[in-house]
């Protein structure tokens, strides 16, 4: 008995923690914003597979950037990192913060190819 | 919607700060080569002593005769022009965007404080328009463009208001946001908004006269 109890909690975890992997890009609605202490505007709506393609990007490095010394390294990616690994809430040096970060990456290529949101509440929607 | 933000939001941005910047050098200058011309006296009486005594009492509240005569319009007054700068210079979606243009930020406000200090600008707006149209003193002495410069004024903020819940079309309410913003900043030199630049200089005038001259207090 005990050990069927022990089966069915293990089997209740193991599919717990499926749901939860499998929420990650698939259904990611908007940037995750738990790292920011006292958010003033609503998380940035991004609903990560309907954007790619939209706009057409094949590659993650597109977005997942790495830098070094200041330069961008064309053949390097990031996607298995969290952008908050590397931006910190505050700028350091060359780095820009988390939230400058974001705007960069995300209005930065908006304005550049004429499409995508480019104000305010167009991401932070309320 | 986005062509136009990126034009009122970048090349037309330019215009309104070049039109605000270089229409209030503009002004001053052309003022101080006026007084130059025509009363070139006044240089001669001029003193930081009672210009600073006569600013310091006009920018406090209650601390001059006029402002103890009427205390409700003087709290207005105050309550208005604090919120007036504080609001959009601190304004956290403001500084950002400074931020991302020219790696420049400072100390911000939290959103919910910058909110009621929108309201609080266009309920002394709305106070000034009733005030205007009721009170005998004011009406004798207003222009119909002082109702127009009111609304400049209040255009910023009620914009921003609703750009900023998102009531209604919001793109279109940003857009206009940024417009209004830009047709304050470039009224500023060339209507009655100038007293922003040259409130200091009158009372550094008055003060220096009263203060010199007639050996009496201008508050």
């Amino acid at each position: 008995m005990k050990k069927g109890m022990t089966i069915i909690a293990g089997a209740f975890f193991l599919a717990a923690f499926m749901v939860l992997s499998v929420q990650s890009q698939e259904d990611m609605a908007e940037v995750d914003p738990s790292v920011f202490m006292n958010p003033q505007r609503p998380a940035a709506v991004f609903k990560h597979d309907e954007h790619n393609e939209t706009a057409g990007i094949e590659e993650c490095n597109e977005c997942h950037h790495v830098y070094e010394d200041g330069k961008l390294l064309e053949y390097e990616s990031s996607e298995d990192m969290r952008c908050g690994d590397c931006h910190g809430l505050e700028a350091e040096g060359n780095m820009p913060s988390l939230v400058k970060a974001f705007h960069g990456n995300c209005k930065g290529c908006h304005e550049k190819q004429k499409g995508g949101p480019i104000m305010c509440g167009e991401c932070h929607v309320r | 919607m986005h062509d136009v933000y990126q034009f009122v939001s970048g090349p037309l941005a330019w215009v309104a700060f070049l039109l605000f910047i270089g229409g209030s050098l503009y002004r001053i200058i052309a003022m101080l080569a006026e007084v130059k011309e025509k009363e070139p006296f006044i240089f001669t009486y001029m003193s930081l002593k009672y210009s600073l005594r006569s600013i310091l009492h006009w920018i406090t509240p209650f601390a001059t005769y006029n402002w103890r005569r009427n205390p409700v319009l003087t709290v207005v007054t105050f309550v208005f022009h604090i919120c007036l700068f504080a609001c959009p210079i601190f304004l956290l979606a403001h500084v950002t965007l400074w931020d991302e243009a020219w790696d420049i930020r400072w100390w911000t406000l939290p959103d919910a404080v910058a909110d009621v200090m929108t309201v609080i600008v266009i309920a002394c707006c709305l106070f000034f328009l009733i005030r205007r149209v009721t009170q005998r003193e004011v009406k004798f002495v207003t222009y119909p463009s002082d109702y127009v410069i009111l609304g400049i004024v209040a255009a910023p903020f009620l914009t921003g208001f609703l750009a900023y819940h998102q009531w209604f079309t919001y793109p279109v309410f940003m857009i206009l946001h940024v417009l209004a913003g830009e047709v304050m900043l470039a009224a500023i030199p060339f209507t009655r908004l100038s007293h922003m630049l040259f409130s200091p200089f009158t009372r550094a005038y008055m003060g220096s006269e009263f203060g010199v001259i007639r050996k009496s207090k201008d508050y």
